[in-house]
């Protein structure tokens, strides 16, 4: 069993067995990996509170042949974030990350600029800037990290480049295609497309084209924001395959009942 | 050599996997000393299993699993019906009647909010909790959410629901356990414990 060390970001934990948790971390070293961390909910646990989602620890695994989920021997706290345990909207965010780097990234896989841009998110959440922006902002750099780029330069459906549609025109974003798509494809396809103002795509495009580290310099308000919160949400749902857990989940509707009793 | 796959006691080793923490062979073994047991012993299992699910419901107040329309707690008289005391699971409320030092009732939420899987107020009995408080009479709600993200979020989220009612909110205190060597507290723990701290 090779002993994994590794830099790590808690992304989501749960409940296992009658102590035990398992634990899905996005790793500096070895991507995405999940592991089963033993006695970690007991009263005198040695992992404390480095596996509590949105931290960030130095991380000790035992690889288990034949199997993806490893063994958790030790995690040391590098770097909390307590504002977001102490702000249900940014908490929200933070969640919103973290659901997406667990769905568009693979185990395993490696990509410390992943790690680097996540990270990143999670502190400018913490240090107070517009959560709603940076969340969006963020969504919108880890797209651009991973195979799911949001296509702007060319259309997403045909390939043809969109320079030629004018600079400072608007666009039809189409989340089903991954991009924009030109003219010619939104009369030929059936599917449904989101206006985007000149404004909004120049945004999206300068949000794809900077570092994480200069990301929050970005700032929108009112329809940009709006429009492309709307596109990228669109484009979330189909890249992840699913409807990931709402930002405004204090709203969501019921799910079904954790207790199976006759009243 | 495996059980065959359609007999009856095939049938009982994949209903006993589907229980928490019970493995195949586990599974196995379980079904075997059920085989090997007296029948009255091993229907008294199953008549439990029945009764518990035909005899049990919700406490029609605290949300807690009652037998009657309102739970042990609820009824008796003595408790003192201005304090709730809110908890996330039927196990967490017992775990603190445990300790024989509360004296007031309870809220089960049966669930915690979580941002991270979508569990939004709508899904745990936040809105009962609520009409409790319209009903008048509540003088202290003491939140006992674990310190998790989900409990945290779960205290953010009541504190906000319950101050316009007028009661008095507290915490649980968390922190350093009793018995542990403080070296080896985490950072968040210590940080938890120092804002907690009390005047002596």
């Amino acid at each position: 069993m090779p002993l994994l060390k590794t830099t790590a970001i808690t992304l989501k934990s749960r409940k296992w067995g009658e102590a035990d948790r398992i634990v899905t971390f996005y790793t500096l070293r070895f991507g995405k990996l999940r592991g089963v961390a033993r006695g970690a909910r007991r009263m005198k646990s040695r992992f404390g509170s480095a596996l509590e989602p949105f931290v960030s620890c130095d991380l000790n695994l035992f690889e288990k042949p034949n199997d993806t989920l490893h063994r958790v021997s030790q995690a040391d706290i590098k770097e909390t974030f307590p504002a977001l345990r102490e702000d249900l909207v940014l908490m929200a965010g933070a969640a919103r990350m973290a659901n997406l780097v667990i769905a568009i990234t693979a185990d395993g896989d490696p990509a410390p600029r992943i790690f680097e841009t996540l990270l990143r998110g999670l502190r400018s959440l913490n240090e107070g800037h517009d959560p709603g922006l940076t969340t969006l902002l963020f969504q919108i750099k880890l797209l651009g990290l991973t195979g799911f780029r949001p296509q702007t330069d060319h259309c997403a459906a045909c390939g043809q480049d969109m320079q030629v549609q004018g600079e400072g025109t608007a666009g039809r974003f189409s989340a089903q295609a991954g991009g924009l798509v030109c003219d010619a494809c939104t009369r030929r396809r059936s599917e449904r497309y989101l206006f985007l103002a000149p404004g909004s795509l120049a945004f999206l495009q300068q949000a794809l084209r900077m570092t994480p580290e200069v990301l929050n310099r970005l700032k929108a308000g009112g329809q940009v924001r709006s429009e492309l919160e709307t596109a990228i949400e669109a484009y979330v749902t189909v890249v992840a395959g699913k409807r990931l857990p709402p930002v405004d989940f204090l709203a969501a509707e019921a799910g079904e009942p954790a207790y199976e009793l006759k009243r | 050599m495996g059980v065959d796959q359609q007999g009856l006691l095939a049938q009982l080793i994949r209903e006993l996997v589907r229980l928490p923490g019970i493995g195949q062979k586990t599974a196995q073994r379980l079904a075997f000393h059920v085989l090997k047991t007296e029948r009255e012993e091993a229907l008294r299992l199953a008549d439990a299993i029945r009764a518990v699910k035909d005899g049990l419901s919700f406490c029609r107040q605290c949300r807690n699993i009652a037998e009657e329309e309102l739970c042990e707690f609820c009824r008796d008289p003595k408790r003192d019906h201005s304090k709730i005391l809110v908890v996330e699971e039927p196990s967490t409320l017992y775990a603190i009647e445990r300790t024989g030092i509360y004296r007031g009732l309870y809220h089960v939420l049966l669930g915690s909010l979580s941002p991270l899987d979508g569990v939004g107020p709508a899904d745990i009995k936040v809105h009962e909790l609520e009409d409790r408080l319209k009903d008048g009479g509540i003088q202290e709600v003491i939140l006992a959410t674990n310190p998790t993200i989900e409990g945290e979020a779960t205290a953010i989220y009541l504190t906000k629901l319950i101050k316009p009612y007028g009661a008095t909110v507290s915490r649980i205190a968390y922190g350093i356990p009793v018995g542990m060597d403080i070296e080896y507290a985490d950072e968040v723990t210590l940080i938890k414990s120092l804002e907690g701290r009390r005047d002596l």
